[in-house]
C-alpha cells in the first residue's frame, strides 16, 4: 500500500488488522474494522485506532465513533464508486477532524475530489501506485485552481470570489 | 447571452490541459482504458463504431454566430465537415480523432465552449426550453437558473462519481417544452400564492429501459434555495442509488423502489442538516447571471407587420413557413422561427459547416446574434423582426434550411442508431428517412398536422421514443434489426409513455405501418383534434385493431409471394 | 464497462471463420489484425480458418490492447466471399466493415474496396 498526501508519498502509522484480537496485541495505532471499535476502546481506552468503513457505510453508524478514532479510513471498492465522497462529507459535517483516508483503487485524477470532499489522503493498492505515482497526484491536484461549488474545500468558491471582487472593487 | 468572466474562462482552459495529460497517460499507460474511459467521456469523448464522437455541450441550447463559425472551422478542419445536433441541444461530431481532441477543445474554449459532462455518470449538459425569454406563458426565463446550475455542476467535486448519469431539465413555462417531467430533476419555475418565484421540483422521471414520469417532490422551493435542495437530493442518490446493475441504477429506479414519500422524507431529512447561506448562490451572483438574459434592445413595432401580411399573401411557400415555423414572441413585431434540420431525405439534425456559416449570418444579421438548439433537433431564431421574416425567408432557403414541416409527421427525432453508435441493436436513420420519403408531400403533411415521431436505435432511448406522439424503437431479433411501434407518448405538461401495437415488424414495413396509424388517426379524428389528442380520447385500441390489419396483409402478401 | 461496445454482436451457430476487429487507439478507426500488424483495410484482415489461429490472434490483440495500440479487440465470425474476402457475419460488424449506411462517402466503403 502506498499512502499519497498533499504533499506527496507518506509513511503509514497505522497498522491495518483483520481480528480484534491481533489488534489487541500490538501498542501501534492500528486500523480496524468499525465492527470492533466498541471492544477496542474497551479495552485499550486511550488508545490511538482508525476504523474502516465501507463507502457505503451509513453516517448514522459512524458517527458514533468520531470522536474517540483519530483517523476513518473510507473504502472505495472502485474507483468509479462514488458513495465515499459523500460518506466523507458528512463525516466531516459531524465535525470529525483527525485524519480522513480515502482507501481504494483511486485514479490521481480524483485527487482534487477527495481533498475537496473533506479527504486528507489516499492509500493506494500497490499496483495503483507503480502506474500512477505521487508525482502524477500532486500533479493533478495543480490542474484545476478554482471550483464553483460553495463550501467544498478550504478556498473560497468561484462564485464566493467573484463576489469579494466587487465588494473591494466598490470600497 | 452569458459570457465569461477572467473565472470561466480559466476554468475552462485548465479543463482543456487537464483532458490533454490524461490523454498523454492513457498512452503511456499510465491510465487503463477502463479508466481512461470514464474520464473521456466527461469530456464528452465516445469511442463508436466507427471513430470516436465527441459532443460538444451547448448549455440550454443557445449559441451564437461566433461559436457557430467555429464549430463549422472544426468540422472542416478536424472531421468531415458536418455536425449533428442532438437530443439533449447538444452538438456531436462523429469522426474526431483522439489525439486532435484536446486541439478541438482549445479551439472552442476560445468562444466559451466546452464538452464538460456532456457524458458520463454526472450531471449532464442542463436542458431548458427553446423559447426562453421569448414565450408568452412564461413566468420567468429559466436560462439563469440553467447557467446557474451549469456552473454549480461542472466538476462537482462529490457528484462526478453517481451511479449513473444524471439529466436536469428547467422551464419558465405553462407549457412545458423542455419535458420536465422525465428528467432525473425537472424544474418548473413558479409563483406561489404570495406571489413569490420559485421551482416545483420533479424527481425520478426518465426514459431508458425503465421509462418513468417524475413525481414531484417539492411543490414550491424558494427560488435561493436552489442549490442547497439540490445537493441534498444529489447526496441521497450519491450515497443510496443503486451499483449493483447499472440497468437500475438511475435515480427514478431509487425514487421507485424507495417510495415517493420515503425518497422526499430522505431529502428533506439531508436538506435540514444542511447549512443553506454556505452553500446557495449568493444573491449578488444569481443578478450576475440573470443580467446577461436580460431582453435585447427590441425595437418600438406595432403588433404584428404589414410588409410581412403583404409577403405572405405574394408567396404560398413563405405564408406556409411562417404558418408552420413560427412562433409567437411576447414581443410586438418580432416572432421566432423554428428552422428545421430536417429536409426530406436527410440525416435529421445535421448540419453542414457550409450551411453553419450561411446560418450564422442570419442570426447575427437578423436574431441578435442568437439562436437556440431544440431537442427536437432543430434549431430556432428566436427574436427576428417581422418585417424581416422574408428576407429570412429567402437566406434560409438559398442554404437549403427552409423546410416548412416543424411539429409535422416528417420532423423526426432520430439517434444515430447503428450507423455510428456503438450501443445501437439497430438503424434509425434511415427508418426517419425512409417515413419522410412516404410522406413527403408537403399538403398531406398539413392534412395530417402535428405528428411527432421518435426513433431510437436501442433500449436506451436517445431518440425518446417513449414520448413521440408514434415511437419507434428498433432492436435486434433473430439476428435482424427490428422495430417496435408504440403511440400515445407525449413529452409535454401532459407527459404520458407510448403504448406498444404489437409485435415488432421489420424495416422496410415502418412506412406501411405509419400510414395505417395516420389512417386510423384520420378516420378516428373528431374536429380539429391532433393525432395526440385523439389517442389521448380514444386510447391504443383503434391504433392497435388498425396496426393489426396492416400486419395480417403484410403476412398475406409475403405468403403469396413465397408461393 | 468495456463490455458494452460488444453489445448485439451475437451470431448463432460457428464462429469461424473469423477475423481479428479493433479500434485504434489514437485514430478511433476500426482495424484489423494481419500477420503481425493492423490494417484499416477490411480486405487485408487475417483470416483464422481453425480455432488454434483464432485463439493465437485473440492473444495477439488483447497484447496489442495491453500495449495501449488498439481497444476492445474482439474475433468476428465471417463468411468468405467467392473471392475469398470476410464478410462479417453480424449486421453490426459489417457496418464496422463498411462505414455509415446512410454517408457511403464516408469511412471504409469511401476509401477500399468493397468486400462483396
Amino acid at each position: 500500500m502506498t499512502l499519497i498526501t498533499k504533499t506527496g508519498a507518506a509513511d503509514d502509522r497505522f497498522t491495518r488488522f483483520d481480528t480484534l484480537e491481533d489488534a489487541l496485541a500490538t501498542d501501534e495505532p492500528v486500523l480496524i474494522p468499525l465492527a470492533f471499535a466498541p471492544a477496542y476502546v474497551e479495552q485499550r481506552p486511550g488508545a490511538e485506532f482508525g476504523i474502516s468503513v465501507p463507502g457505503s457505510a451509513a453516517i448514522e453508524d459512524v458517527a458514533p465513533h468520531l470522536e474517540t478514532a483519530a483517523l476513518v479510513a473510507v473504502e472505495f471498492p472502485s474507483f468509479a464508486d462514488g458513495r465515499g465522497f459523500s460518506l466523507a462529507r458528512k463525516i466531516v459535517r459531524e465535525g470529525f477532524a483527525g485524519t480522513l483516508r480515502a482507501s481504494g483503487p483511486l485514479i490521481a485524477d480524483q485527487f482534487l475530489d477527495a481533498l475537496a470532499c473533506g479527504f486528507t489522503e489516499v492509500e493506494l493498492p500497490e499496483t495503483m501506485a507503480n502506474r500512477q505515482p505521487a508525482q502524477q497526484w500532486l500533479s493533478a491536484k495543480e490542474t484545476m485552481s478554482d471550483h464553483y461549488q460553495s463550501g467544498y474545500g478550504t478556498e473560497p468558491s468561484i462564485l464566493q470570489k467573484r463576489l469579494a471582487a466587487r465588494k473591494g472593487a466598490s470600497v | 447571452m452569458y459570457r465569461y468572466d477572467e473565472f470561466d474562462e480559466r476554468f475552462v482552459r485548465e479543463r482543456v490541459a487537464q483532458f490533454r495529460g490524461q490523454v498523454e497517460r492513457r498512452v503511456d499507460g499510465s491510465l487503463s482504458e477502463d479508466e481512461f474511459k470514464p474520464l473521456r467521456l466527461k469530456n464528452g469523448l465516445y469511442l463508436q463504431l466507427h471513430a470516436y464522437m465527441l459532443r460538444i455541450a451547448v448549455p440550454y441550447g443557445t449559441l451564437n454566430s461566433r461559436q457557430l463559425r467555429q464549430l463549422a472551422r472544426i468540422a472542416e478542419t478536424y472531421d468531415k465537415g458536418y455536425g449533428h445536433f442532438t437530443t439533449r441541444q447538444n452538438l456531436q461530431f462523429n469522426w474526431p480523432k483522439l489525439k486532435d481532441v484536446p486541439d478541438i477543445l482549445d479551439l472552442l474554449a476560445d468562444v466559451e465552449m466546452h464538452c464538460i459532462q456532456t457524458s458520463g455518470n454526472c450531471i449532464r449538459n442542463v436542458t431548458s426550453d427553446q423559447f426562453a425569454g421569448v414565450a408568452k406563458d412564461e413566468v420567468e426565463d429559466p436560462r439563469p437558473t440553467a447557467e446557474l446550475l451549469r456552473q454549480w455542476s461542472s466538476l462537482h467535486p462529490e457528484f462526478v462519481w453517481l451511479p449513473r448519469k444524471f439529466k436536469i431539465a428547467v422551464t419558465g413555462a405553462e407549457h412545458d417544452r423542455a419535458a420536465i417531467k422525465v428528467h432525473d430533476i425537472g424544474l418548473k419555475l413558479k409563483r406561489n400564492a404570495a406571489g413569490d418565484v420559485g421551482y416545483e421540483v420533479i424527481v425520478g422521471g426518465g426514459l431508458g429501459r425503465t421509462p418513468m414520469i417524475g413525481k414531484v417532490i417539492r411543490e414550491f422551493l424558494p427560488k435561493d434555495e436552489l442549490l442547497a435542495y439540490l445537493e441534498a437530493v444529489m447526496r441521497v442518490y450519491n450515497s443510496d442509488g443503486r451499483r449493483d446493475n447499472k440497468y437500475k441504477a438511475r435515480v427514478k429506479i431509487l425514487v421507485h423502489e424507495t417510495g415517493e414519500d420515503e425518497f422526499r422524507a430522505l431529502v428533506e431529512a439531508e436538506y435540514a442538516k444542511l447549512d443553506g447561506p454556505t452553500i446557495n448562490a449568493p444573491a449578488d451572483e444569481v443578478e450576475r447571471i440573470a443580467a446577461y438574459f436580460a431582453p435585447p434592445a427590441y425595437d418600438a413595432l406595432p403588433e404584428t407587420s404589414e410588409t410581412l401580411a403583404k409577403a405572405r399573401a405574394d408567396d404560398a411557400e413563405l405564408d406556409r413557413f411562417v404558418a408552420q415555423n413560427g412562433f409567437a414572441h411576447k414581443v410586438p413585431g418580432y416572432i421566432a422561427l423554428t428552422v428545421a434540420l430536417k429536409e426530406i431525405g436527410a440525416v435529421p439534425g445535421d448540419m453542414s459547416a457550409a450551411q453553419m456559416r450561411a446560418f450564422a449570418d442570419i442570426a447575427e444579421r437578423y436574431s441578435f446574434d442568437e439562436f437556440r438548439v431544440t431537442h427536437s433537433q432543430n434549431l430556432v431564431l428566436p427574436h427576428v423582426k417581422q418585417d424581416d421574416v422574408p428576407a429570412v425567408y429567402a437566406a434560409l432557403k438559398a442554404a437549403g434550411l427552409a423546410s416548412a414541416n416543424a411539429g409535422l409527421i416528417t420532423d423526426i427525432i432520430a439517434c444515430p442508431g447503428l450507423d455510428y453508435c456503438a450501443l445501437a441493436t439497430a438503424k434509425s436513420i434511415p427508418i426517419a428517412q425512409s417515413i419522410a420519403h412516404a410522406f413527403a408531400d408537403p399538403a398531406r403533411q398539413r392534412a395530417i398536422g402535428p405528428l411527432p415521431i421518435k426513433i431510437s436505435g436501442c433500449i436506451n432511448a436517445c431518440g425518446h421514443h417513449h414520448v413521440g406522439a408514434i415511437g419507434i424503437l428498433g432492436l435486434e431479433k433473430g439476428g435482424r434489426e427490428n422495430y417496435q411501434i408504440t403511440v400515445g407518448g407525449d413529452a409535454s405538461e401532459h407527459a404520458a409513455l407510448g403504448e406498444r401495437l404489437g409485435p415488432g415488424i421489420d424495416a422496410e414495413d415502418v412506412p406501411g405501418a405509419i400510414e395505417a396509424i395516420v389512417d386510423t388517426y384520420l378516420a378516428e379524428k373528431e374536429g380539429e383534434e391532433s393525432f395526440i389528442e385523439t389517442v389521448r380520447r380514444t386510447g391504443a385500441e383503434p391504433f392497435k385493431a388498425g396496426f393489426a390489419t396492416f400486419i395480417e396483409s403484410r403476412a398475406a402478401t409475403a405468403s403469396e409471394a413465397a408461393e | 464497462m468495456a463490455k458494452d461496445h460488444r453489445a448485439g454482436s451475437k451470431v448463432r451457430g460457428d464462429k469461424l471463420p473469423a477475423i481479428l476487429m479493433a479500434s485504434h487507439l489514437l485514430e478511433g478507426d476500426t482495424v484489423f489484425l494481419t500477420d503481425g500488424d493492423w490494417t484499416r483495410d477490411p480486405s487485408a484482415a487475417k483470416i483464422a480458418h481453425d480455432a488454434e489461429t483464432a485463439e493465437a490472434m485473440e492473444v495477439e490483440g488483447k497484447a496489442a490492447a495491453a500495449a495501449n495500440l488498439v481497444i476492445d479487440p474482439y474475433l468476428v465470425p465471417v463468411e468468405l466471399t467467392d473471392a475469398g474476402l470476410p464478410v462479417a457475419r453480424h449486421f453490426r460488424d459489417a457496418m464496422r466493415q463498411k462505414g455509415p449506411s446512410v454517408h457511403k462517402d464516408m469511412g471504409k466503403q469511401a476509401e477500399f474496396q468493397p468486400l462483396g
